[in-house]
């Protein structure tokens, strides 16, 4: 009883900021999107942006691209961070601390910042180009990689790369060093006890490090904006539009909660196919 | 007893939650808050202004675009004046946020340009007094380009190909495609409007990118990776020209955009006195001047001509009132229309 109350206590404070700044205001978003304009009253109910929305193929095929743009900087980010958490973990010894946070380090900057500095990296005076020029490989200054959905995706892994480390360099951490030690006196070589014990014991952190890149990545709007041009447009560019420039409340609240729906569809899907909580961890 | 308790509570709440708001125009008569683009600020503008009234400092709440002043006004942000674009000085009077003028109260508004003032009449009212006006045309670098484009229509020329910027707007692409095509932008058929997404969808292969502040486009063109600024306004050809680049501001041959913003007073507005004789102030033939200096700009007043730039009212010709007449001045739009372009524009962007 005493352990309930305290509980109830502890619980209650997250649970009315939630309510309040979470909840409420998502009810009030997904009633929005039947609403005949952004600043009418609700009734009568409009359906308006459904219609808009659904007999559009391109909001599809733009939804499926961003899809895969997040779905490869995840797996990139991963691919990335995975041997550079290895490291850090096994061969660095009791410097791993002070290198991981050199690792972070660059995310204390503004990340408006570090998206900027890859404009100035990749644009046709940019450090790049200078360097394909000087080196003779291109002839003018025409900027290959800004304004593509290359760049977006290049600014996103390494943005993201220090996040996508954290969780795996955690549970490499909590590895039990004995079981090294188990598989080597059992004969194993090394690549069948990566295999076989410190990949499967990895893949928690791999799973959520997935989950830190692809759902925000999924919404970006910011790093298309400002280094995606034409071509690397997102989904989310259009969702902030119509709250912005073209005033349709509606369809953009039917938009977000198409994109969440999603997420929704995604993070169940990938729990099914990857057991996280069936891994069986050291003790 | 107890309704007379109800009420009292009521009456409390109500004066907390305008307070809350900081709505400056709860207090008649002492202050000012003025709806306005950033940068417009500047005392110069509106010297008269402090003179008369020495004790009301304006107090400003800034936005970056139209649609965000429209929101906030529409969402009940308490305001006296507002200093919205000419094309969306319709969506105001249709939604009864702003009040007509007896502009017998501006002592200087016999000195406007009526090609300008006209465009501020809704049902036979003045809703409006322009105060700035510019175009949208095309800035070159002819540095870059083999050819100079002369018309809206070869800005889907193949030989500028990854060379294009244009302005991340709705309505200006609209104009521009329907422009291109030889339509009238405001009276389209449904198979037009079809015809104009597919023609903006045919100029992507010619677009590095949109822009969307005139920093940006700024910028990129100074960089070289655009050579060819649609869309751009006076400033993106005048700043570069400054700059010492190779810059030419295009007359299409269809004609160039031009647009008027100007300032009307919310229709809630507890100091009109105050604001009437703020926007005098603002129009005032030297403060107009002062403000279409530093931007490039047009001036509503015809009496601000002579104090102008003259190499700008050369260059743009703000001195002849045909060019307002000539010019493809934007028109004031309907909810619908504004509907119309915007998703157009998306379904554009959105297409892969």
């Amino acid at each position: 009883m005493e352990n309930k109350r305290r509980l109830f206590t502890l619980i209650t404070p997250p649970s009315v900021f939630l309510l309040f700044f979470f909840l409420i205001p998502l009810v009030i978003m997904a009633l929005y999107t039947m609403k005949s304009s952004s600043f009418g009253p609700l009734f009568p109910l409009s359906f308006e942006a459904f219609t808009s929305f659904f007999s559009n193929p391109a909001y599809f095929v733009l939804l499926l691209s961003s899809s895969q743009l997040a779905l490869l900087t995840a797996i990139l980010s991963i691919l990335l961070a995975y041997p550079v958490s290895y490291y850090l973990v096994f061969y660095t010894g009791s410097r791993r601390v002070i290198l991981l946070t050199l690792l972070i380090l660059p995310a204390w900057i503004s990340y408006l910042l570090r998206v900027l500095a890859w404009k100035v990296i990749l644009g046709s005076e940019g450090l790049l180009n200078q360097l394909l020029i000087s080196a003779g490989l291109i002839e003018n200054g025409a900027p290959i990689l800004l304004f593509s959905q290359a760049a977006v995706l290049i600014t996103l892994v390494y943005v993201w790369i220090p996040f996508a480390a954290l969780p795996i360099f955690a549970a490499m951490e909590r590895i039990d060093p004995r079981l090294h030690e188990a598989a080597a006196d059992l004969g194993a070589p090394p690549s069948v006890t990566f295999w076989r014990v410190t990949f499967p014991l990895t893949m928690p952190g791999v799973a959520s490090a997935f989950f830190f890149v692809f759902i925000p990545t999924l919404g970006e709007w910011v790093t298309p904006n400002l280094v995606g041009g034409v071509s690397g447009i997102m989904y989310g560019n259009l969702i902030q539009d119509q709250f912005g420039r073209a005033l349709n409340w509606p369809l953009g609240a039917l938009m977000s909660m198409v994109l969440l729906v999603l997420v929704g569809v995604f993070s169940y899907v990938f729990n099914r196919f990857i057991p996280i909580t069936e891994v069986p961890v050291s003790s | 007893m107890l309704n007379k308790t109800k009420n009292f509570a009521l009456l409390l709440l109500a004066a907390a939650m305008l307070a809350a708001c900081g709505g400056g125009a709860a207090a008649p008569n002492t202050q000012l808050v003025v709806l306005e683009w950033s940068g417009y600020e500047e005392p110069s503008y509106w010297e008269p202004f402090a003179l008369q009234h020495p004790e009301i400092e304006p107090e400003y709440s800034f936005f970056g675009e139209d649609a965000e002043a429209f929101s906030k006004a529409q969402s009940g942000f308490a305001f006296d004046v507002v200093h919205p674009c000419g094309s969306w000085w319709g969506l105001y009077v249709e939604a009864g946020l702003v009040m007509p003028l007896d502009t017998s109260r501006l002592s200087n508004f016999d000195e406007l340009f009526p090609e300008l003032t006209q465009h501020g009449v809704f049902n036979g009212q003045q809703y409006f007094i322009p105060w700035d006006w510019a175009y949208e045309s095309i800035t070159v670098r002819t540095d870059l380009v083999d050819e100079v484009p002369d018309s809206w229509a070869d800005l889907w020329d193949p030989q500028y190909a990854g060379k294009v910027a244009i302005f991340d707007s709705g309505e200006s692409t609209f104009l521009t495609a329907a422009y291109a095509l030889g339509y009238d932008p405001y009276n389209t058929t449904p198979e037009q409007q079809e015809e104009i997404k597919q023609h903006l969808i045919a100029l992507k292969p010619n677009l590095l990118t949109y822009w969307v502040d005139y920093t940006e486009i700024n910028q990129l063109l100074a960089s070289g990776d655009v050579a060819v600024g649609a869309n751009t306004w006076n400033d993106a050809w005048a700043t570069l020209n400054d700059e010492g680049y190779e810059v030419e501001y295009v007359n299409p041959i269809e004609g160039r955009i031009s647009y008027a913003c100007g300032f009307g007073i919310s229709a809630n507005s507890t100091n009109v006195d105050l604001a009437y004789d703020y926007i005098n102030a603002l129009i005032d033939a030297q403060s107009n001047a002062n403000m279409a200096n530093d931007f490039y700009y047009g001036a509503a007043n015809m009496n601000s001509v002579p104090l102008l730039d003259p190499n700008l009212v050369e260059v743009f010709e703000y001195d002849d009132p045909a060019v307002l007449a000539q010019s493809n001045f934007q028109h004031p739009l309907t909810q619908e229309q504004r509907e119309m372009m915007t998703t157009i524009w998306n379904e554009v962007k959105a297409q892969q």
